[in-house]
């Protein structure tokens, strides 16, 4: 394919859209990190509560089962794997942002991309998470009684409810790392201390205000009233102030060495 | 590739020297620009300018679509060109050295009989060696 | 020839260091142009700028008609080879050239394929575990690959070592004769690509001193060295770069002499010895250095 040194390709939709795939394309470039890593580590993890779970089903006298049972619920596996989105996102600002630049990829295309390979991947681990919560429950806690993807505080919704709680759940991280990444990417060593300097005074200082007004109790009361999805909804808005600042942050960045 | 001169004056003389040496005969054709460019490791622009100098003096003339050719007559024209310049860089020089070491026309007439004989007889000396080899 | 460049009165600052510094010039199409000058003379700031990664100060840039800052369409037909790439952690040499054709609409696979063989780089191993010279080996593939209409390379064969580095220059001469491309090289090591330069723009403390045809740059300058009265006559009113004395004998830099001045030399027991392109530089950059020094 050869291409011509006289005048410049003009620009059309189509070739937009290629650009923003190429970017989700080169985040994917490590696939099985991305999309397989993660289901085998949780797979470890869940071999090993299985043992767990076993074990203590297997020296508890009949009459302690109801209450072992509250014990044997492991909601660590939405935690883990919303960490290591975190972390994705993390790395994909910090690194594949600068190594992007060099490929001659405009900012507003590589974040474009990013965020079209966030909510890819949210939606490829919420389905997941899903549906191994809904095997959860058809067997029982798989035959143990165990807890691990179907959480009790989840509150115990439909498989679209669930669905739509970790699919929120995911993108929050992403981009709540993204845009955290993007804060050091801008504004580096300096530009991250002052940012959780300023998170951590705002957050205590509402934390001040809650206590003085002695408000934590409607704070507990609306948690409750919300629901797990009810949360999970209002979490749109962070999600898409920090999408929204990733960008802003970005648009001024440079690749630093 | 000395870096008294420029590069394409140096390119265009390699090729007189073809063409002097027999290399490259009369009707003939030379190599591409980008061969010039490839062998000498230098820019194809610069062998170009090279090339193109010698188009000038009508030492090598173009062949549409097929490439360089050495012109007719360019041996002659070169010589005569290289002779002239003898003159102006090793004889002028020369008897103005001669003259700053006092040595006169007749002795430098001798030299250059000795030297010659000589130089014939090493020429044959080393002729000699080679078909013996 | 069209211009590909043209870059006028760019300044950029960090802080309080300029680094470039009202820079102005132009770059005609298909040329190979030599970004020469000492570490840390603006070249790769430029460069940068030159690519939109950086931000101008003052002044502007135009690369094919527009500025490259965020535009696609000129930033599609860039390929920016730096010396320090840093590639996403287990990324592998594999990827890499799977993921460059993507990124560069002119790419040869036939000719990457046979780069790596050439430069022998192990496709199967990790960039992190990588030789610094096999590092450059895939930058300057992945540069020559790219077909890109501009290509930079920003010293990226520093790492490479010499029978390497010759591999490079034999491979982008070749490659830059059958698919013509403006290609811009930055490098300290000027003697090394001298000949393959067409056009030579120096840069000394952010600042342009020489913005010249290389065999124009070549050409202007000759050393004359014998007794230092036959030396001062000879150079009489001319402008003198450089200058070195030691004991009786003198070594003066000045511009081209003519083969009449050449003969007017050799009879007055004076050497005229060539200035090759490095030593030009050293020595104008070290001449516009003292200006600099001086004026502040």
């Amino acid at each position: 394919m050869t291409s011509d040194t006289g005048t410049v390709r003009p620009v059309t939709a189509t070739a937009a859209l290629t650009r923003v795939a190429n970017v989700v394309r080169l985040h994917l470039t490590q696939r099985s990190q991305l999309l397989v890593l993660p289901w085998m580590i949780l797979g470890f993890i869940f071999l090993v509560n299985l043992v767990i779970w076993w074990l203590v089903l297997a020296s508890s006298a009949p009459a302690e089962l109801a209450s072992v049972s509250q014990g044997m619920q492991f909601s660590g596996a939405s935690t883990f794997i919303f960490v290591y989105m975190l972390v994705v996102a993390v790395q994909a600002i910090n690194v594949t942002f600068p190594f992007a630049l060099g490929y001659g990829v405009t900012r507003r295309d590589f974040y474009l991309g990013s965020a079209a390979t966030f909510v890819l991947l949210s939606v490829y681990y919420a389905l997941g998470m899903t549906l191994l919560a809904t095997i959860e429950r058809a067997t029982a806690g798989w035959g143990l009684g165990g807890s691990m993807f179907d959480v009790v505080y989840f509150g115990s919704g439909t498989a679209a409810q669930q669905f739509a709680l970790f699919l929120l759940g995911f993108l929050f991280f992403f981009f709540i790392g993204a845009a955290t990444a993007a804060v050091y990417v801008r504004w580096r060593s300096r530009g991250m201390l002052v940012f959780f300097a300023a998170l951590t005074l705002i957050l205590v200082g509402l934390s001040v205000l809650a206590t003085s007004t002695a408000s934590w109790p409607l704070v507990g009361e609306w948690f409750a009233r919300s629901g797990a999805l009810g949360v999970a909804v209002w979490s749109l808005v962070p999600t898409t102030l920090a999408a929204v600042a990733g960008f802003v942050l970005l648009r001024r960045a440079t690749p630093r060495n | 590739m000395d870096e008294t001169r420029p590069i394409f004056i140096q390119i265009a003389e390699r090729i007189e020297n073809d063409i002097l040496s027999g290399a490259l005969p009369e009707e003939t054709q030379v190599p591409s620009t980008n061969e010039f460019a490839a062998f000498y490791r230098i820019n194809p622009a610069t062998a170009g300018k090279g090339v193109n100098l010698l188009v000038d003096n009508g030492i090598l003339y173009k062949k549409r679509g097929i490439g360089m050719f050495v012109a007719g007559g360019s041996l002659a024209r070169i010589r005569a060109n290289r002779r002239e310049q003898f003159r102006a860089e090793y004889v002028r020089p020369l008897l103005a050295e001669a003259t700053k070491l006092g040595i006169s026309r007749r002795q430098l007439a001798d030299l250059f009989s000795s030297e010659a004989t000589d130089s014939e007889t090493i020429a044959k000396d080393t002729i000699t060696k080679e078909g013996a080899a | 020839m069209s211009t590909v460049i043209e870059v006028a009165g760019l300044t950029k600052r960090f802080g309080k260091v300029t680094a470039i510094d009202d820079v102005s010039f132009t770059v005609q199409e298909n040329k190979i142009y030599g970004l020469l000058g000492r570490n840390g003379a603006g070249k790769t700031t430029l460069m940068q700028l030159l690519t939109g990664q950086e931000f101008a100060t003052n002044g502007s840039i135009g690369v094919f008609g527009r500025s490259p800052v965020e535009s696609a369409q000129v930033l599609d037909r860039i390929c920016f080879i730096k010396e320090s790439q840093k590639y996403p952690e287990d990324f592998s040499v594999k990827h890499v050239f799977r993921s460059a054709p993507w990124f560069f609409g002119g790419w040869d696979s036939a000719f990457a394929e046979q780069l790596i063989a050439d430069f022998r780089i192990p496709t199967d191993r990790k960039v992190k575990k990588l030789s610094r010279g096999q590092l450059s080996a895939v930058g300057v593939v992945v540069g020559l690959a790219s077909r890109a209409p501009l290509t930079f390379f920003d010293e990226p064969y520093l790492g490479l070592d010499a029978v390497s580095r010759q591999i490079f220059y034999d491979r982008l001469l070749e490659d830059y004769a059958e698919h013509p491309r403006t290609v811009i090289l930055s490098t300290h090591l000027i003697d090394e690509v001298s000949n393959l330069l067409e056009h030579v723009i120096v840069l000394d403390e952010g600042r342009v001193i020489i913005d010249a045809d290389a065999e124009e740059v070549r050409g202007s300058a000759t050393n004359v060295v014998g007794a230092r009265g036959a030396v001062a006559q000879f150079v009489g009113g001319r402008d003198v770069l450089h200058s070195e004395a030691i004991g009786g004998l003198a070594s003066v830099t000045i511009a081209a002499v003519s083969p009449d001045e050449r003969r007017a030399a050799r009879a007055a027991d004076l050497e005229l010895s060539p200035v090759s392109l490095q030593q030009l530089i050293v020595r104008t950059t070290n001449s516009s250095t003292k200006e600099f020094e001086q004026s502040a």
